[in-house]
């Protein structure tokens, strides 16, 4: 038998197992201990620098790590194989802090109240099941008809829905629920089938709970209801959010979808999306005192490819042309089977989608958004990992999706992450002597940049003409801050000093041009959009931007790089998390779904992965603001003044 | 009523650009229609062929290219002096192979002394085409704007990497600067928002959208010339109003159709003929796409071009 080798992770003190010759990034995510792998292990990102605190590790040198960066004990984890018994820090960069996505879910909770309260005065207030207590007469010579008969003939009454179903299970135990609780039950009822879908004992009307669950790519987010709540600021009872565990197999997508081929690679991404889901449910649900027992359904809304993991469905095709998944839409079932966690039997409903990058996520926003009640045109943008984006109003609605590229999410910049506490949020530049102004979540010292700080740091580079029109610095401004870097020109945002890294937190021309191509592509999908329904950006009544994104960047400066349209500041409109908000008004509105799957019917999708009029306006956006000064003359004109 | 044929409205003009100094300077652009509809309205500078010299003997060149140089081949200034006085060539391209860092890689300096003594031996506007490699461009034409001071001379390709460099030079001596982007519209009217940002006057710009020879990409150059005259005289998109050149004498040249002899493939035809032709025909659609000025390197396959320029400007 091979030697056993003993790995231990700091901070967490974690200890795992591991023979000779293992990989470092794998027996971590065994071990469950979190590192920053953008790229899968393929040691093209860097991003997995762990310190090897104690022992050794075998481990192939990488162009990313530094001599210096050796000689303090960094190695890249994908890269390195067990040779001893060892002791690995994890550096801060890589440790997830949760409490960022506490704060962002309650700001969404504060934007979305509002709409939720008019659209379940709209839709009306009637929760997807609905729960009856019954006080059953009990049989006798005269009325023995049979017990379902008896449950049925009560539940008919007060559903109005017909003769109800039973499913074979509840049939198993009805007679001798029935007895025990003494003729008195609760019976849950999905109307859209008219199918009792659980009898309880006892009357249990006044407790009638259930979740919404928004699967994103990155963050899932769970919140449980109040179905009985009289307005729709009193309904969220808890919420919970944590980052997806299937983050560690990849950050986007695809690279989910490809390790779906994995051998087991379906089964595994399912297991570990259900573990997350469960984790959640099972942190809200004591915290509001509730049985879970007492949870009638579920909602979830999610991409695409996410809902098809979740339930366990291949995605391959998503991926392949002509991008065909194997379903948008997932009609109503129970929830066993798919790993729930035991004790909660609720029935699940999810919001349809519309195609390979359309999902329901974007659908439950839409609805959410108001923007389909209205004859004005808005433009809706959800702009994360994939952007999508839907333009319409109350008679019909576009909607395409362009892979932005994860750049405003971290990936692919080089000091770039998600929008957790030591992010650089808020930059501001002194344009005589380049010395940068920073503001971090959560105030502590430097991790990286997150997406609204690269949108403030972009945008003030180009204003002080540090970066010219195609994104290049400027020779002329050289010096501490602007110096010449491993590759090419870089600013400097943070010296080593002053950061929680020990390392310079810098943005280099790599990552500007992945910051051009990602707010190009965003801008070249919108415009192509508005071509197709034949209207200019003027004609829009509203710009909604959804999305953990969308929280906190400043419109100015995103117009300023030309990811936003020029246009006037309170036609924009953030609404945080709309998908799960979405999810959240279906739960308590039969109405309010039903308008769901007519929003997912009547988007007509533009494909724009091969699409020449695509290419062209993503060419024309990879330019500051825009190749086209006349979209944006006030960018121009504060250039112009600038240089003056 | 009169039937009336329906015409284009135009709402732009190209700019005009002079090229060269003193009695034989040139002056291109300047169109408010499309190319050669003079039904619509006018061109008041016709398009314009540049005969192409190269700063060192070509080693790769056919029999039937090599032919009308023969004698001069090996020296730039007398073949720049032979196109003229013999051919009647308006303008001389020196296209700076040797400079090339794939290839021969002759230092700087060396090319600029090439430059300098074709530019004093010749009255008609000069040309000078770099290597199209960045970093060498970025060198070479920053000296050769220096030396040619008061030449008015062009020098290009001009890229989104060097265009601070070499375009900086040129402001200071008053050159021309051209201006290269991969077959795009937008790269092109990026890159004339860059040199006019840098400060570029905006009668010192030529665009050149980068061609390929009959068969092997022109007619993806032509849409895209097409698409920058719509943009330019339709659109009012002031960044596309620049003049057009075309280096296509190299790109025709390298084709397998004009290197086959007739032995190789009797069904070919005549090599010459055949390659004159595959020239002629080049430039004449580049013409008609919009082009200002075209860089060709057969005396034959010139005079067909200007007898057709002739004829549509008649």
């Amino acid at each position: 038998m091979p030697q056993e080798y003993r790995i231990k992770f700091l901070p967490s003190d974690r200890v795992f197992p591991a023979e000779r010759g293992d990989n470092l990034l794998e027996i971590a995510m065994q071990a469950g201990v979190h590192i920053n792998a953008s790229c899968g292990g393929r040691g093209v990102c860097g991003k997995c620098r762990v310190r090897i605190a104690g022992g050794s590790v075998e481990s192939s040198g990488n162009p990313l790590l530094s001599d210096d960066d050796r000689a303090m004990g960094f190695r890249l984890a994908c890269s390195s194989s067990i040779t001893e018994d060892a002791v690995v820090e994890i550096p801060l960069e890589s440790q997830i802090d949760r409490s960022i996505l506490a704060r962002s879910a309650t700001l969404t909770d504060a934007n979305v109240s509002a709409a939720d309260e008019l659209l379940t005065r709209l839709y009306g207030r009637e929760p997807l099941v609905a729960r009856y207590n019954c006080e059953l007469p009990k049989p006798d010579a005269n009325d023995n008809i049979s017990d379902a008969a008896r449950v049925a003939r009560a539940v008919s009454v007060r559903a109005g829905c017909g003769e109800p179903a039973f499913p074979l299970g509840i049939l198993r135990e009805l007679s001798i629920d029935l007895r025990e609780a003494d003729w008195s039950i609760t019976a849950d009822v999905a109307p859209d089938t008219c199918e009792i879908t659980r009898v309880a004992r006892g009357n249990r009307e006044s407790a009638h709970y259930a979740v919404a669950v928004d699967i994103g790519t990155t963050t899932v987010t769970a919140e449980l209801i109040d179905c009985l709540a009289s307005s729709a600021g009193s309904m969220v009872l808890a919420s919970s959010t944590d980052y997806n565990g299937q983050i560690s197999y990849g950050e986007d997508v695809i690279s989910r979808i490809m390790y779906c081929r994995k051998r087991r690679g379906l089964t595994k991404l399912h297991d570990v999306i259900m573990s997350t889901i469960n984790a959640l449910i099972s942190d809200i649900v004591p915290d509001a005192k509730v049985d879970a027992a007492d949870i009638t359904h579920i909602v979830a809304a999610g991409n695409t490819t996410m809902m098809h993991l979740f339930y366990g469905i291949d995605p391959r095709h998503i991926m392949l042309a002509p991008y065909t998944p194997a379903a948008t839409a997932f009609s109503p079932s129970g929830v066993r089977g798919l790993g729930f966690m035991p004790g909660l039997d609720a029935r699940l409903y999810s919001v349809p989608g519309v195609s390979s990058y359309v999902g329901g996520d974007i659908v439950s926003g839409v609805a959410l958004s108001g923007m389909t009640e209205k004859g004005g045109i808005s433009l809706f943008m959800d702009i994360g990992t994939n952007g999508e984006i839907v333009l319409g109003n109350n008679e019909w609605l576009l909607c395409a999706s362009c892979s932005a590229g994860p750049a405003f999410e971290g990936g692919g910049i080089g000091f770039g992450m998600r929008a957790a506490p030591g992010a650089i949020e808020k930059v501001r530049i002194n344009q005589a002597t380049l010395e940068p102004m920073i503001l971090t979540i959560g105030r502590v010292r430097p991790l990286g940049i997150c997406g609204s700080g690269l949108i403030d740091l972009v945008a003030e580079l180009f204003i002080g003409g540090i970066i010219d029109r195609n994104g290049r610095f400027s020779l002329q401004k050289q010096g501490i801050r602007l110096r010449e870097g491993p590759n090419g020109m870089e600013y400097v945002l943070c010296f080593a000093s002053e950061t929680g890294t020990e390392r310079d937190i810098t943005l280099t021309e790599i990552d500007l041009d992945n910051i051009m191509r990602t707010k190009a592509a965003v801008y070249a999908g919108c415009s192509v959009l508005l071509q197709n329904g034949g209207i200019g950006f003027t004609d829009l009544d509203s710009v909604i931007i959804a999305g953990g994104f969308g929280h906190s960047i400043d419109i100015e400066k995103a117009i300023i790089i030309g990811l936003l349209p020029q246009l006037p500041v309170d036609r924009f409109r953030f609404m945080g998390n709309a998908s799960l908000g979405g999810a959240r008004t279906a739960a308590v509105s039969r109405g309010f779904f039903a308008k769901t799957a007519d929003i997912a019917r009547s988007m007509t999708n533009i494909e724009l992965s091969e699409n020449a009029q695509f290419m062209n306006e993503f060419m024309a956006a990879m330019f500051l603001p825009h190749t086209d000064d006349r979209a944006f003359p006030e960018v121009i004109d504060a250039l112009k003044a600038g240089r003056e | 009523m009169a039937f009336e044929i329906p015409k284009v409205k135009y709402t732009g003009q190209i700019r005009e650009v002079v090229i060269g100094s003193g009695s034989k300077a040139v002056k291109v652009g300047g169109a408010g229609c499309y190319p050669f509809y003079l039904f619509e309205g006018e061109m008041p500078n016709p398009p314009r062929v540049a005969f192409e010299v190269w700063d060192s003997a070509p080693e790769e060149w056919q029999e039937w290219a090599i032919e009308p140089f023969r004698d001069v081949i090996n020296d730039p200034v007398l073949w720049a002096k032979k196109c003229i006085e013999s051919y009647g060539a308006e303008m001389i391209v020196l296209q700076l192979k040797s400079a090339d860092p794939n290839g021969d890689n002759r230092p700087v300096e060396d090319v600029v002394e090439v430059v300098k003594n074709v530019a004093a031996a010749i009255d008609v506007p000069l040309l000078v085409w770099g290597t199209a490699n960045d970093e060498k461009d970025a060198e070479l034409l920053r000296r050769i704007t220096e030396v040619s001071e008061g030449g008015n001379v062009a020098v290009g390709p001009v890229s989104d990497k060097n265009y601070k460099q070499i375009g900086a030079m040129a402001i200071g001596y008053k050159q021309v600067v051209i201006a290269s982007s991969p077959i795009d519209v937008n790269l092109a009217k990026q890159l004339n928002i860059l040199l006019t940002n840098l400060g570029v006057n905006e009668d010192k710009i030529l665009m050149d959208p980068t061609t390929g020879g009959l068969g092997y990409g022109l007619e993806y150059t032509y849409s895209v010339m097409e698409r920058d005259r719509m943009a330019a005289l339709t659109q009012e998109d002031a960044k596309l109003q620049f003049p057009i050149i075309c280096n296509s004498a190299p790109e025709v040249w390298k084709t397998r159709e004009t290197r086959l002899t007739k032995e190789d493939d009797p069904k070919l035809g005549d090599e010459k003929r055949r390659s004159v032709l595959m020239e002629a025909v080049t430039a004449m659609t580049l013409l008609v796409a919009g082009a200002d000025i075209v860089v060709m390197r057969h005396p034959d396959s010139v005079s067909l071009v200007k007898d057709m320029i002739g004829e549509l400007c008649a």
